[in-house]
Formats: structure tokens, sequence, C-alpha cells
């Protein structure tokens, strides 16, 4: 397939947290709201002047000074992140929109507090309390959280307006980045997809790290392309899998895994595609922050949501996900380190076997996979698996006919 | 009435008789295949060698005491052993004898030993055969009978008072222990299956608190996982392995919590009874515990359960409002499956006495704070922490204890008494997640150094007196309490409560260092290693870096515990020990 004409430019902004896009936006007088974590609404960091941006740790190398802070078995997502604001990669940042969701990824804002990891006179590190269900007070719960200890801290220290109206007009350019983002991802569900995996990765990743105005011309540039878009005539891949768990912003673990030949049609990261890019359906009667917190709640698929009614939506999730993107298999995958997620893994990855029928691979990989011959190895058995599989079916289909 | 109603121990069993006998068959098997493995020859060389060791160990005793002065053979009668190394020999599972006190305090130990001996045989004699049956079902109930063990272990080296209070406190323990296990065994559906009994009963997470159940005073909360796995790990600590094994091979990564992970693997092998009216899981206190119900409600699908979830900031009044709604709602999940009705009579009446025992404990700490700290120890930790979360004031049997020991301990401070008798050198704390009871870590430090452990982290909690009128009130104190379980109150709502705070309690309980048990997999206490580390030297206040992994000794063994204690105290604190026969023993195999 022909190169995609922004793809460069978008791997190019994924290498800098603090990137073209956004020193540009934050030149033009915009604030950069940093954030980690689906628990926080992305929407309401894009009212008014403000923008969002997805902290991530691009080319991690050493992380020894975080290590000495927290441990060399602590969730190195969180300690590469502490790494790179003790290095000054957040000096960008005038704040940070934290939840206490686990102790890891608490800590690590903790540390960019105490550590006085960021100069800037006005910079502030929030920290939201959340729950653990979604009942109706939950959602009230969440809904105060963020009006008191977000949008308040918003307005009292960046002046930044944060009435209804809005905030309407950023959950309408959000919905809009939803829409390019979805019909985008859309494509992978063809037989042949004019799309690969890695590059719908780049896509939503970008859409994340980005202030929203300026990613989103672009990204319905790309989306106009991709319709015309003339896939080869045989699919490159050997198999086409969905993969389901952790927080994924690292390019290297799809490179890794269409070099091995499978191909990612579904992604269901802790936030990306599926859940991150919905859009929200807002009415005029109730609260529009209890609205949008119900939103995220229930399309939230953090294991840390302990009810049964959200741990059956999660496999549920991954089934439906995986058969509407005719996945061959399912990747279960943890960051390492991560308790929550060591802990749904192995249960989910055996009941998605045993009881969902799915062929399901499940690992554990660093932050940063870089060119893991492990994990190289555990793919290409997989997809050989996945191959093997379907030339049995096959055949079984060509005995029935026969 | 009684606590616990003596009528629930005498509800009609139904014992499935077939089963057992198959469960015999099965056992019978397994002991005959034991028999013909066995080989005898390394049996009778093994007994000859200990025959030979235990000569030894008496012709050694023998030329000791032949080797004494007279006033040293008296102050022996009199004050007992000081070298309580050669208690333990390499590879044995018991001590090789008990420790000789001097004649009254043998005497005292002596009557403890039988008084505790007396109330398990009449608590177990209330409905033996469940209980016998249960033994042959799961292997962690074999492990219970080494508990007496447990209590002298936890006891070594005490004399005077000292000795009457630890024993008084850990009486109360076991009694709640006993009682449980025959509850536990009584409704089992494996062993007694009284189905009477189990509709009465309301299982918790291990780590939940037991006040919610003092408004349904006719129902029994039992922590569901405390007995197979918890407790049982404490008195005996390879007990948990099997489990842990269990749930890594079914793919649980081994950097994951040992206690979650232990219960996890209890399930899998199938170590929990099925049993109970519903069970309320939480997701306190940490990340691991939230996770590990998930494989529990898995196991028992036909038990309904309530997620009792708080919020993580607690210090935030704003999100009151949702713990004191989930507080409710697990009220009103409990009524609808067992029937019983919430008693606000019944529950301010146990909070009134939990009240009462919280400023018992705060004479306590006043005590401890001082230059002769009277109450320390082992025994009097598990006690704070079982009072604390699984008694919570809903036995009144307890206050009685309570003012046993106060009596004891008051008069102990008038005559400036010494906890350990003539060996107190220094003044500590512990902090972060201890592991006291797997092993017998602050007795040991005081035996051997000097050292007095003043009190731990997880003993300082919420001391503020519970609402006992004011309904709606009384059901915000009940979510400041949970909020503030142990542990949760300083691994949750930032890290102010466990760095901070650390050196506010430091000035307050005068300490010469900071017994810091690094439990290697606990994260959340790994994430503020390096603030500890950094404030701790702008203070000037030594940390005695220690660690550990709870049940799981095959990370760090109780030796490797001790030489890392051993080393701080020679090169930093410069000290020499008091016991120099503790300083390096082997127990890895020792209850």
């Amino acid at each position: 397939m022909q190169d995609l004409k922004h793809l460069i430019k978008f791997e190019n902004l994924l290498d800098d947290a603090a990137n073209d896009l956004v020193k540009e936006a934050q030149a033009e007088g915009q604030y950069a709201i940093g954030y980690t974590c689906y628990h926080m609404p992305e929407v309401l960091l894009n009212v008014d002047n403000c923008f969002s941006t997805r902290m991530r740790a691009p080319r991690t190398g050493s992380i020894d000074i975080s290590t000495y802070y927290m441990s060399n078995y602590t969730c190195e997502f969180a300690r590469a992140l502490l790494e790179r604001g003790i290095e000054g990669g957040y000096e960008y940042l005038d704040g940070v929109a934290g939840v206490d969701a686990c102790s890891a990824m608490n800590r690590c804002y903790e540390h960019l507090e105490v550590l006085e990891c960021n100069k800037k006179p006005h910079f502030f590190v929030t920290h939201t309390d959340v729950p653990y269900k979604v009942e109706d007070y939950n959602v009230d719960q969440v809904a105060t959280q963020m009006r008191l200890r977000l949008l308040d801290v918003m307005h009292e220290k960046l002046g930044i307006d944060v009435s209804d109206e809005a905030i309407r007009k950023a959950v309408e350019e959000h919905n809009e980045l939803c829409r390019v983002v979805t019909e985008i991802g859309n494509f992978r569900k063809l037989e042949n997809p004019p799309i690969t995996g890695y590059e719908f990765h780049v896509i939503s990743l970008v859409s994340y790290c980005c202030p929203t105005a300026k990613i989103l011309p672009l990204l319905k540039e790309t989306l106009e392309e991709i319709k015309t878009r003339k896939p080869d005539p045989k699919p490159w891949f050997r198999a086409r899998v969905a993969i389901v768990g952790s927080e994924v912003d690292d390019l290297d673990l799809t490179r890794l895994l269409e070099e091995a030949g499978a191909m990612v049609v579904a992604d269901r990261y802790c936030y990306g595609s599926f859940p991150g890019r919905e859009e929200i359906r807002l009415n005029d009667d109730e609260d529009i922050v209890k609205q949008i917190a119900r939103h995220y709640m229930m399309t939230s698929e953090c294991p840390r949501y302990m009810a049964e009614e959200k741990i059956k939506q999660r496999r549920d999730t991954a089934d439906r996900l995986a058969k509407e993107y005719g996945a061959d298999g399912i990747i279960f995958e943890q960051m390492k380190y991560c308790d929550f997620w060591a802990f749904e893994r192995p249960l989910a990855s055996h009941i998605l076997t045993e009881e969902y029928g799915w062929p399901t691979l499940s690992i554990d990989r660093s932050y940063n996979v870089h060119n893991s011959g492990q994990l190289r190895t555990r793919f290409q058995a997989f997809v050989e698996a996945l191959e093997i599989k379907r030339i049995r079916r096959n055949a079984q289909e060509q005995e029935v006919v026969g | 009435m009684k606590y616990i109603d003596p009528k629930n121990f005498r509800l009609k069993d139904h014992i499935d008789w077939k089963a057992q006998a198959e469960n015999m068959k099965e056992i019978a098997g397994i002991v005959g295949e034991l028999v013909k493995e066995t080989d005898w020859k390394d049996v009778a060389a093994a007994a000859g060698k200990d025959a030979k060791g235990l000569k030894k160990r008496i012709t050694h005793e023998v030329n000791l005491l032949k080797n004494m002065s007279p006033e040293e053979v008296k102050d022996l009668v009199l004050n007992g052993e000081k070298q309580l190394g050669k208690l333990y020999a390499n590879g044995k599972m018991a001590t090789v004898r008990r420790e000789w006190r001097g004649i009254k305090d043998t005497g005292v130990d002596f009557y403890e030993w039988t008084r505790m001996w007396g109330m398990l045989l009449a608590t177990f004699s209330k409905d033996l055969v469940p209980a016998l049956m249960g033994a042959t079902h799961y292997r962690w109930m074999i492990s219970y009978f080494c508990c007496h063990s447990f209590m002298d272990k936890n006891t070594m080296g005490l004399r005077g008072r000292a000795l009457k209070m630890h024993h008084e406190l850990i009486y109360a323990i076991f009694r709640y222990v006993a009682e449980n296990l025959v509850l536990l065994m009584k409704a089992d559906e494996k062993v007694g299956n009284s189905t009477d009994l189990s509709k009465k009963i309301v299982l918790f997470d291990e780590m939940t608190m037991s006040q919610i159940m003092a408004g349904f005073p006719d129902l029994i909360g039992i922590p569901y996982q405390l007995m197979p796995v918890f407790l049982l790990s404490e008195i005996d600590q390879l007990a948990c392995m099997p489990y842990i094994d269990a749930i890594e091979s079914y793919g649980l990564p081994s950097d994951t919590c040992p206690v979650p992970s232990s219960e996890c693997g209890a399930v899998v092998v199938d170590a929990l009874p099925h049993m109970g009216a519903c069970f309320i899981s939480s997701s306190m206190p940490c990340d691991g515990s939230v996770m590990a119900s998930s494989y529990t409600s898995r196991r028992f699908k036909d038990l309904p359960t309530y997620h009792l979830a708080f919020p993580v900031r607690y210090e935030d009044e704003s999100i009151m409002d949702a713990a004191v709604k989930d507080i409710k709602g697990c009220i009103k999940f409990i009524e609808d499956n067992t029937g019983a009705k919430w008693n606000w009579d019944a529950y301010f009446a146990a909070m009134k006495r939990f009240n009462e025992e919280t400023k018992y404990e705060l004479q306590k700490w006043e005590i401890n704070q001082t230059p002769y700290p009277q109450l320390i120890g082992p025994c009097y930790e598990l006690f704070r922490k079982w009072n604390y979360e699984m008694d919570g004031g809903l036995d009144p049997r307890i206050i009685s204890t309570f003012k046993k020991v106060d009596k004891l301990m008051l008069k102990a401070y008038e005559n400036k008494d010494e906890a350990w008798r003539g060996k107190m050198k220094y003044r500590a704390i512990v902090w972060s997640i201890p592991a006291h009871y797997y092993a017998n870590f602050s007795n040991w430090a005081a035996n051997c150094w000097g050292v007095d452990i003043l009190v731990e982290m997880e003993s300082l909690n919420f001391t503020k007196p519970l609402e006992t009128e004011d309904k709606e009130e009384a059901l915000k104190d009940l979510s400041r309490l949970y909020e503030r379980m142990v542990m949760r109150r300083h691994t949750n709502g930032g890290y102010d409560h466990v760095v901070t705070e650390l050196w506010r309690q430091c000035e307050a309980w005068n300490v010469d260092f900071v017994l810091m048990y690094q439990h290697v997999s606990c994260k959340n206490m790994a994430t503020v290693q390096g603030l500890f580390e950094d404030q701790a030297r702008e203070r000037g206040i030594k940390l005695l870096w220690c660690s550990h992994d709870l049940m799981d000794p095959r990370t760090v063994s109780r030796k490797d515990m001790r030489s890392e204690f051993n080393e701080f105290m020679r090169t930093v604190m410069k000290a020499e020990p008091v016991d120099p026969s503790l300083l390096d023993f082997e127990d890895d195999t020792t209850w």
C-alpha cells in the first residue's frame, strides 16, 4: 500500500510529549493539562482555553532515578513518567489532572509535586477520587469530584471558563474527533483493510497527544485518503488479532506483532479507540458534568471496577470486538507490575478461552517492549497456532462440502 | 444473651456420611501410599540421629549447669534461662523444649498453657464431629494443632506482669479463632452442612472490619479467608505456599502480594469452606485485595456478593455521601439476603463498648510513650489489630480482658517494670507492612538486641469515639472508621498519610530508629521508598530496612531478615547483643 500522507508527521508528533502542535497551541496562549488515565474525562480538559495531553514517555531508556524513588517492582509506566518528569520532560505542562485509581500512578503524580518537576507558578496537580462501582451515588461522587477538584482548580489557577456552554462546546469538538477516528478504525473490519493496525495505533495515539483543534483537520484529511486507498491484492498478514488489556502507548508493541504476521484489527487498551472514541450523548435535563461522568464510567473497561456487571462487561466487550472485527484470536496483555491487570489477566484469558471459545495468548510486557525477542517468539508461535487452526477448519469445511 | 449465642452451636448438622466415608477412604489410600513409599531405614536413621542430638543437648545443658556459680544457679532457678537460641534445633518444627522462666513464671506460663488447652477443648466440644471431619477435608485445619507453639514463641523471654498480660491477650484471640473454626466446619457444605447455621452467616473479605455486624446481633459475621489463609500463615508460615504455587501456576505473576495471591490460590485449590447467606467483598485495603474478590465470586457463584468500596481520598468530606450510601446499601443487602433487620440499639451498645476499648488502647499508647513502656510485643500488636478489625466491640467478654490487662499494666508502670526484664536498651517504631508474626520478629529483637518495638504503623488507626446517638452521624463515623482500617489508613489517600505521619510518630514515641519493613511485593509502600530515604536523611532519623515477603519465606527467609537486623545493630547502632545465642540459628521449618 502507498504510505499515508501524514504518517511520518504523526510519528514525529509521538516522539516527544511536548510535540510541535502542543508548542504551537501554547504559543497561542492555550494551557496544556496532562493526564494518564481513562478515569479522568479527557473532554473536561479541553474546555475553553485548555487542551488535554496524554502523558507518555516515548523513547524511555534508563529509569534509575525513578526506581530509587519507587523501587524496581512497581509499574514501569508510572516510573517512566516520573523519570521523564525528573528529566524536565513535563516542564511544558500547566497542570496535571490526576486520579487516585491505582497506587503507582497516584504516587507518580505526588512525586512530580514533591520533587518540584515543574516550576511554573500556576502549575497544579489535582487528585480526584475514583469509585470502584457504577451506582448512582458513585456517578454523583465523580461529578462532585470533577467540579471541586478539577474544574474549580482550572478556573482558579488558569482563569478557565468552566460554564456548561464551554463544556458543551468541548463535547461537540470531542464528538467530531471520535467520529473521525471511529470511521478510520472501522476500515479494519474489512477482509483486506486499507489501513494497518500500526497505522491506526499511530492515528489513535496522536488524537490523544495533540490539541484537538490542531489535529482534527489532519485526521479528517487522512480519513478521506483511506477511503480511496487501494490495499495490496493479497493481504500481508497471516492472522487477525484483537488485543485487550492495560495501557499501551508503545508503537513498538504493534510493530512487533505485525512483524510476526498479525494484523491488529481491534485494540481495547485502558483507553484509545475502545474505550475513548465513543461519542458523548448529552441531554438538556441533567447536570452536564454528571452526564459526562456517567459516560466515562459506563464505557470504562478498567479492572478496578470490581462489581460483577463490570467484570462481565469487560469479557463481553473483548468477545464482541473480536467478533465485530473478524479476529482469529485474542491477545490479553498487561503492563508488568500492574496489580489490577495482573489479577484480571489470568482469570479473564482463561474464561475467554474456555467459555467464549477464543484462542487466547496471555502476556505481560514492559512499558517499552523495544525489540523483545521473547515477545516476538510468543507472537510468532501464536500466529502459527491461529494459522494451523484456520487450515484445519478449512479442511473440515471442505470435507463436509465434499 | 451470651456471646456467641449457644443455640448456634446446637443447630442441627446434616452431615453426608456417605461423602465422609468416601473422603476417609481417599485419605486412607494416601496414608497407605505414604507408608508404602517411606524408606523406613531412613526413618530409623533419622530417629537415631535425633536421639544422639537429644543426648548431646542434655549433656551440654548439664555441663552448663555444672559450670555455673551458686549465684548463677539461683538466678536461673528464680528468673529463668537467658540463652534462648538453644531452644531451636535445625530442621525441627517445634522448639526442643519449653522455656524455663524461673519457678514463678514457669508456673504462670504452665497455668496459662493449661487454661488455653481447656478453652480449646471446651470450645471444640460444642460440636466436635464437624471440626474433626474438617481436619480431614482441609489441610489448613491441621496447622491449627500447632497454635500452642505460636503462643509460646510470641511470649518467649517474657516474665512477670508482661507474661500475664500477653497471655490474657492471646487467650482472647484464640477463643475467637476456636469458636469461628467450629462454626465454619459446622456450616460448611462439605462437612457439618448445617443449613440453619449457614443462613445466619455473613461472610466478609478478611480485611474488612466487622463493626457493621453489630447492627445484626442475630447474625454471625465471619472473615472468610482469615482462618484458612491469613491467620493460618501467622501460625505456620509454610502453610500458604501451596496456595501461592497454585495461583502462580494458573498464571498470576509472582510479583503480586502473597495475601491476595494466597486467597486466590485457596480458591483454586478449593480450600475455602462453602457456606453462608451472602458475602461482603471489599476494596480494602489495596489494589491487590480489590482484584482477589473476582476469584472468590467466580468460585462461589451461588453466594450473593456485595462490594463494599469506600472512597480512597478519605479526608475529602465532599465524598462522604457516597461512603454513607455504600454502607446503607450493604445493610440493605444483608437484610435482603438473611431476612434480619438492622438493630440500632444493638449497634450503639456495641459501639459504646468499642469506644471504651479505644480509651483503654490510648492509655497503652500513653504509657508506651514514656521511658517505661509496658505492653509491647507481638501479642499486643496482634490483639490490637484483631480488636480493631475483627472484634470491633461485638464481643462483650473482651472488655474484661481490657480491664485485667489495664490493671496489670498500671501496676507494672508504677513499679517501672521492664517488658523484657533486664533486656531493654533501644526504642524503635515499626513502619510499613509488618512481619512480626511470621518471623516472631519484635519478640526476637527484644530478646536478642534489647530493642523495644513500641508501636507499629498498623496499630495507629482511627481513635475518634464513634457516634452512638445520632443515626446519620453514626453512619458517617462508621464510614470514617472503615476508610481508616488497618493498612488503608496509611497507604490510601496520599503519601502524607504514610511518610509525613512517620516523622510525627517518631517524635511522639521518642525512638532511636525505625524498623522499616520492606515487604517486597507491596507496591503501595514501595512507591514511597525514595521519599522515606530522602526525608529520613534530612531529619537525621535512622531507618533499618528489613526485607520480607509475608507468608512466602522462600523469597526472604526469617534468617535473612535477622541478618539484616544484626548488620544494622552492629554497624549503625554499634550495639552488642543481649543474647548472642539468638544471633544466628535455623528456624526455616519451625512453627
